[in-house]
């Protein structure tokens, strides 16, 4: 049994199977993700900008926004998954396959990152956004040159997160006939008793959020100008002195 | 020329609406330096913030040199709103821009081109004495330098007003005279009209050439700074302007006497001079005057003798130098 477990997960490797599956659940995720970014950004401004002390309220269109995403985000994915088939069938005719599945995630990461672009842009000083204001700036002016530079290491944060919620999502994509990291677990571990490949795959997507957190924070301190960048590295410098002197 | 005619405001609200500004009339003329004071919640931020429609007036006319704001089209209030530039107590700077970027933010809102931006940049900096901190981030500045570097933002498009809303009030006192100090230099040398809103009289009295004051939603009186100050009206006025004359007074019985000082009366000191010249001794309740270029300003509080007589000759004494007194406090 153990001799014909780790022939298995050999073999997988040798076949390429799961540097394939790697190589599935990053595209995916990102592809998704970033097509989710091009709905879910404008969309979180217009929920901020309509809102009841926004730039442009407009209390209808920023309740029932609020109304719909919030209907979708208290969706588990696998239902929203299987209840929005259809739509992938109408758009590219299948319900299976990455195709299938990165619409679907993209369904399912739209209102998650516009609710993440809000929580950021809310971040923005609303002191700031009337300075702005008050020398004449458009409304148009104040998001591209206010809000969305003033939250950028926010945003980022907030990619970082959906980034792996939606990599969370992808492992689902077994359900369907998606690939990668989630449908080799399953398939192979799961449904054919072999833990190991199971253990491989939870190691492999735990690197890769891994590397995605990591990086996107540090991308975000090194963009933030608010902390005091001078002290924080002296604080460093003393730290590190102070650890070679003991 | 900025007008105020019959401005009210009110914010609606579940719980009933909140009346913040009542039938606002006001004149401010150019090259003032307008002090609006009054207490927390008088309603002061919500008057400046409708002299630029950041707040829309629920009904009377804001005139900006005979214009209404009132009526004009949204993208003409943007090209007004470059005419009047506004700081604020929380400074309001994009943190995440550099100091010389804060500065050219407004020019480049008007679509400057970038070497006049620079160059415009570059003298303002130098105009608030930031020149050094042009590369820093306002997380690297101190309260004072911030509000500088506001200052130069906010005259970046050569306004012809500026606003100021609580600017000092988050600062020391000496930064705060240091800031005051640049403000009557901004009046001074570029003629700025400069719009101020304290709860602080020692703004005011430093920099203001007139003065309003504003409780409850209302504008209870108005005037030159030295008449107001010399003679407060309303209750409100006198407890801003002279808080502890009014506890002193108030807390001492018998006839009592105030007088004011405004650097036009005789060189003489008054109290000793009413002892040697009338042989009358008067009791001094409260003073605070203070000494300018040998000139004497401010109050003082003195009781009067209870003899009729002698209460006359005390009178007939200070006319006589050309002290103002009032005999209600
Ligand atoms: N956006 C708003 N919605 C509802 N009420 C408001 C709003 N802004 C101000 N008010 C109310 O209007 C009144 C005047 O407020 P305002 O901010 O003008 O006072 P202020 O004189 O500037 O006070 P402070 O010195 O504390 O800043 C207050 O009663 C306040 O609660
Ligand atoms: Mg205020």
């Amino acid at each position: 049994m153990q001799l014909l477990a780790n022939s298995i997960l050999i073999q997988l490797f040798d076949q390429n199977v799961i540097l394939l599956g790697i190589w599935e659940t990053i595209y995916m995720t990102v592809l998704s993700t970033a097509i989710a970014y091009l709905f879910g950004l404008p969309l979180g401004i217009v929920l901020i900008i309509t809102e009841k002390d926004g730039l442009h309220p407009i209390p209808w269109l920023n309740k029932t926004l609020g109304f719909v995403v919030n209907a979708f985000r208290s969706f588990p994915f696998i239902i929203l998954m299987v209840a929005f088939l259809p739509i992938s069938k109408a758009l590219i005719g299948t319900r299976s396959g990455n195709g299938a599945m990165i619409i679907m995630l993209i369904i399912a990461a739209t209102p998650y990152v516009a609710r993440m672009v809000e929580s950021s842009l809310k971040e923005v000083d609303k002191g700031v956004v009337e300075a702005a204001r008050s020398m004449g700036a458009s409304n148009f002016q104040i998001i591209c040159k206010v809000y969305l530079p003033e939250a950028k290491p926010s945003l980022i944060v907030g990619a970082v997160i959906s980034t792996i919620t939606v990599l969370g999502y992808s492992a689902m994509a077994g359900e369907i006939g998606g690939g990668g990291l989630g449908k080799i677990a399953i398939t192979y571990g799961y449904q054919r008793f072999h833990d190991d490949v199971i253990w491989v795959c939870v190691a492999f997507t735990a690197v890769i959020v891994e590397l995605i957190q990591e990086g996107g924070m540090l991308l975000a301190r090194k963009l933030d100008h608010r902390v005091r960048q001078n002290s924080k590295k002296s604080k460093n410098k003393k730290s590190i002195c102070k650890e070679k002197i003991s | 020329m900025i007008q105020l005619i019959h401005l009210d405001k009110t914010y609606p609200a579940a719980a009933g609406d909140v009346v913040a500004l009542e039938d606002i009339n006001l004149t401010i003329e150019d090259g003032a330096i307008y002090g609006i004071i009054g207490l927390s919640g008088a309603g002061k931020s919500t008057l400046v913030r409708c002299i630029n429609l950041l707040e829309k007036p629920t009904a009377g006319q804001v005139l900006v040199d005979g214009e209404d704001l009132t009526k004009v089209k949204t993208k003409r209030l943007y090209e007004v709103r470059r005419n009047i530039g506004m700081i604020f107590q929380g400074f309001n700077l994009l943190e995440q821009r550099t100091v010389e970027a804060n500065v050219r933010f407004p020019l480049e809102l008007a679509k400057f081109k970038k070497d006049a931006a620079k160059a415009r940049v570059a003298q303002l900096l130098e105009l608030v004495g930031l020149s050094e901190k042009a590369k820093a981030y306002p997380s690297q500045l101190s309260g004072g330098q911030k509000q500088r570097v506001a200052i130069a933002r906010a005259l970046a498009l050569s306004p012809k007003y500026l606003l100021c809303d609580e600017a000092t009030s988050a600062l020391d006192p000496n930064t705060t005279t240091a800031i005051l100090e640049l403000l009557k230099e901004i009046n001074k040398k570029l003629g700025v009209t400069i719009i101020v809103i304290t709860h602080e009289m020692r703004v005011v009295d430093s920099i203001c050439t007139d003065v309003a004051v504003i409780d409850q939603s209302h504008i209870v009186e108005s005037g030159k700074v030295a008449d107001v100050f010399a003679f407060p009206q309303s209750e409100i006025a006198k407890q801003l302007i002279i808080p502890e004359l009014i506890r002193t007074v108030k807390s001492a019985g018998g006839n009592k006497l105030r007088l004011v000082f405004n650097g036009e009366e005789a060189d003489t000191p008054v109290v000793s001079g009413l002892a040697i010249e009338c042989g009358i001794a008067v009791n001094i309740l409260y003073a605070d005057t203070k000494n300018i270029d040998g000139k004497t300003y401010g109050h003082m509080v003195i009781t009067l003798p209870e003899d009729e007589g002698q209460a006359a000759q005390v009178k007939e004494y200070l006319e006589k130098n050309n002290v103002t007194y009032k005999e209600e406090i």
